[in-house]
């Protein structure tokens, strides 16, 4: 901008130039600042357009995954097939497979159907049992070896209906996808309306998908994310109980002991730079150093929080350093001034001064390792079902789980559409925790921002 | 407030408190003290004047060690309290700093209460049996601080809510708390306002009688007002010392001469 160039100003001896009327110098100053505040109006729309975008993306894939469809039906729980001794003897009981409860559930699905007076349009009736999810066997076996008594009754039940059923009401699946499609028929579609009108078949909220655990491939009506957002948890407690206490004595040891010569610059330069270390790195690093040396068990959240502990601490240290240092140097010397050794100026003082921001820095830090995925896939904490909550601490620690975000990836992997939505929906999930965090962060800052 | 008034105030020939020999300071290859050697009077205020950079602030700082905080300087000769060393090997610069209290430029209180900044000090040093004793010390400390009336009803405000005159009466009443027997005062009022500067002068007075006082200063009046002793420095070298009256009325060297006069500085 060629503002330094005069010729265009008043020249000299003109006439008085009047206040009112602007210089062609000032004309292009105005038009240069009005650009520019319209370059900036610009940059923040797009950056404005996007944020919704990706919102309205988010909400619209990953809400319907808080719903499901279940079929409510009373099922006939017939001593002759169930507990042939009669005895209700524990062992005996549990000797029933899944198999032998299975002709039980869809027996009771089409004594519902034939007393609602919906026809059945199949030459075998036994293939309407497909409008239910592959898993509702299991269900009814686990419910009645955990109460015996059931047995002879009939029980009213609440069955997950199967994924392209539930599809079909999330809009998802079409009748003619159903064509080329060998789970389902358009015909089942028929009966599920019949059993909707009937107040059979109800979509509803489904908490299982926020508290339960993986399913197998061809059971995504069944799948939650609850025991890897328990795995995420024992990671993060693990990554807070390391990376804070060894990042904060680092820092401070750092800034407030270290001499300063090359030895400690050049630490300075490689914590920076492990800062802008691939996560991935971290993950291979953890896969031979833990797993393959130290020999602690794989896929476990030990493991995965070790690795994490490795990618936070550069950014505690950061985070922390930079508070630290933003501790005005009055106070170092008021303390020392008044007899109080290096120790007692740091913790006396210096230390609780800076603590906002060594928490921010910290829970900024493990929002960052919350989300974080590409590690957790080499030291194995994918590719597998993580079907059972953990049983107690130490089992949380050391038994294969998943996380949060290898949870999602997995989800996404896998061919089943319905699984598509439900890795949009544990990205909900994962957002709402990290939003949480930040929101903490911010409180944290704002709450002890202190002024000299 | 009379400019040049000079204090006639008996100038006792006190016992020396610090004795500073061939004081050399460096900042890593800068050598900003150069030979300095002054005799510094106990129950007596000393003021150490001279343009900005000339050394006057990094030599007060020797005396307590608040050098050592700073990596690349470096001090030789030697600095005697009472006859020690105190920049000898066994001696703990923490101990030392304990004994030679320090006063700095802008008030710094910690951002803790009014009482917490004075009970700081006793505290870490164990000058109090019980809570009692701590509260007596508070008092005496904020009494000869000149600060008691103002603060007695709010002990627990935060020390930074005081205005800066007060936060500077503090400071030195801080100072005072853990009973020094030096006091080192760096530019103490030029972040004040006069009518501040006129109370911290006659506080700086009344402290006398208790401890050694040494003050830096910009201001020629200042030390003029305030001290017995002036020490003149000019580029790294103490240039005159003597009681503040010569200094003031017939200075020997012509250096002092044109700094006071407004010659130069």
């Amino acid at each position: 901008m060629s503002d330094f160039t005069a010729d265009n100003g008043p020249a000299k001896g003109d006439a008085k130039s009047s206040l009112f009327h602007e210089t062609t110098r000032t004309k292009r100053r105005n038009a240069a600042e009005a650009r520019f505040k319209a370059y900036g109006i610009a940059a923040i729309a797009t950056g404005l357009f996007f944020l919704v975008a990706l919102l309205v993306a988010i909400l619209g894939n990953g809400l319907p995954a808080f719903k499901q469809t279940f079929v409510t039906i009373p099922v006939e729980l017939t001593e002759a097939k169930l507990d042939k001794s009669g005895n209700r003897n524990p062992e005996e009981l549990a000797k029933v497979s899944t198999f032998g409860y299975k002709p039980v559930v869809t027996d009771a699905l089409i004594a519902a159907l034939k007393a609602e007076g919906i026809e059945i349009p199949f030459a075998k009736e036994k293939d309407v049992e497909d409008i239910l999810s592959a898993s509702v066997a299991a269900q009814v076996r686990d419910t009645v070896l955990a109460n015996p008594d059931l047995i002879g009754e009939t029980v009213e039940f609440r069955l997950l209906a199967s994924s392209r059923v539930d599809g079909y009401f999330k809009g998802r699946v079409t009748r003619d996808a159903l064509a080329r499609d060998k789970n389902l028929d358009a015909e089942h579609l028929d009966v599920a309306d019949a059993m909707v009108a009937a107040g059979l078949m109800k979509t509803t909220f489904n908490a299982d998908f926020i508290f339960g655990a993986d399913a197998s491939e061809s059971r995504p009506e069944q799948a939650g994310i609850g025991v890897s957002m328990v795995g995420s948890l024992f990671m993060m407690i693990v990554v807070l109980a390391l990376a804070l206490p060894i990042g904060v004595a680092a820092s401070i040891y750092l800034e407030e002991f270290a001499p300063q010569n090359k030895w400690t610059d050049l630490i300075e330069v490689n914590i920076s730079n492990l800062a802008a270390v691939p996560s991935i790195v971290f993950g291979i690093l953890g896969l031979a150093v833990f797993i393959q040396i130290a020999h602690l068990p794989q896929s476990a959240p030990l493991v995965g929080g070790l690795v994490l502990t490795l990618m936070t601490l550069p950014t505690i240290i950061i985070s922390t350093r930079a508070s630290l240092k933003a501790v005005p140097p009055s106070i170092r010397d008021a303390a020392l001034g008044v007899g109080a050794s290096k120790m007692q100026s740091v913790f006396h003082h210096v230390l609780p001064l800076a603590m906002p921001g060594i928490l921010t820095g910290t829970i900024i830090g493990l929002a960052q390792a919350l989300g974080e995925t590409a590690p957790l896939l080499l030291i194995g904490m994918v590719g597998f079902i993580a079907s059972n909550m953990p049983d107690g601490i130490a089992s949380g620690f050391i038994d294969p789980n998943s996380a949060m975000p290898a949870q999602i990836y997995e989800w996404a992997k896998r061919a089943d559409p319905a699984y598509y939505e439900r890795a949009w929906g544990g990205i909900i999930i994962l957002l709402v925790f990290l939003m949480t965090m930040n929101i903490i962060a911010v409180l944290l800052r704002r709450r002890f921002e202190r002024r000299w | 407030m009379n400019d040049m008034r000079i204090v006639r105030k008996d100038v006792d020939m006190n016992d020396t408190k610090i004795s500073a020999k061939k004081v050399q300071v460096f900042y890593g290859e800068t050598h900003a003290i150069k030979d300095v050697d002054v005799e510094i009077k106990d129950k007596t205020v000393t003021a150490f004047i001279g343009p900005s950079g000339c050394g006057k602030s990094t030599f007060l700082r020797c005396l307590n060690r608040m050098n050592d905080t700073i990596d690349i300087c470096r001090v030789e000769g030697n600095i005697l309290l009472d006859g020690e060393d105190i920049y000898d090997k066994r001696v703990d610069p923490v101990q030392l700093r304990a004994k030679v209290g320090m006063v700095f430029q802008r008030p710094n209180p910690f951002p803790k209460s009014i009482y917490d900044n004075i009970a700081y000090g006793p505290r870490i040093h164990g000058l109090a049996k019980n809570k009692a004793d701590l509260d007596e010390i508070v008092e005496k400390a904020l009494r000869r601080g000149a600060i008691w009336d103002e603060v007695k009803d709010r002990l627990d405000a935060p020390g930074t809510g005081l205005s800066g005159g007060q936060q500077q009466r503090l400071c030195i009443a801080r100072a005072v708390a853990t009973e020094p027997e030096v006091l080192l005062m760096d530019e103490p009022c030029s972040a004040l306002d006069p009518i501040a500067t006129l109370q911290v002068e006659e506080l700086i007075d009344e402290l006398r009688e208790n401890f050694s006082v040494v003050i830096v200063t910009h201001s020629m009046q200042q030390a003029a007002r305030v001290s017995q002793k002036t020490a003149f420095f000019h580029l790294g070298n103490l240039v005159e010392y003597g009681d503040t009256e010569q200094i003031f009325t017939n200075p020997h060297d012509e250096r002092t001469e044109s700094y006071i006069t407004g010659r130069i500085g």
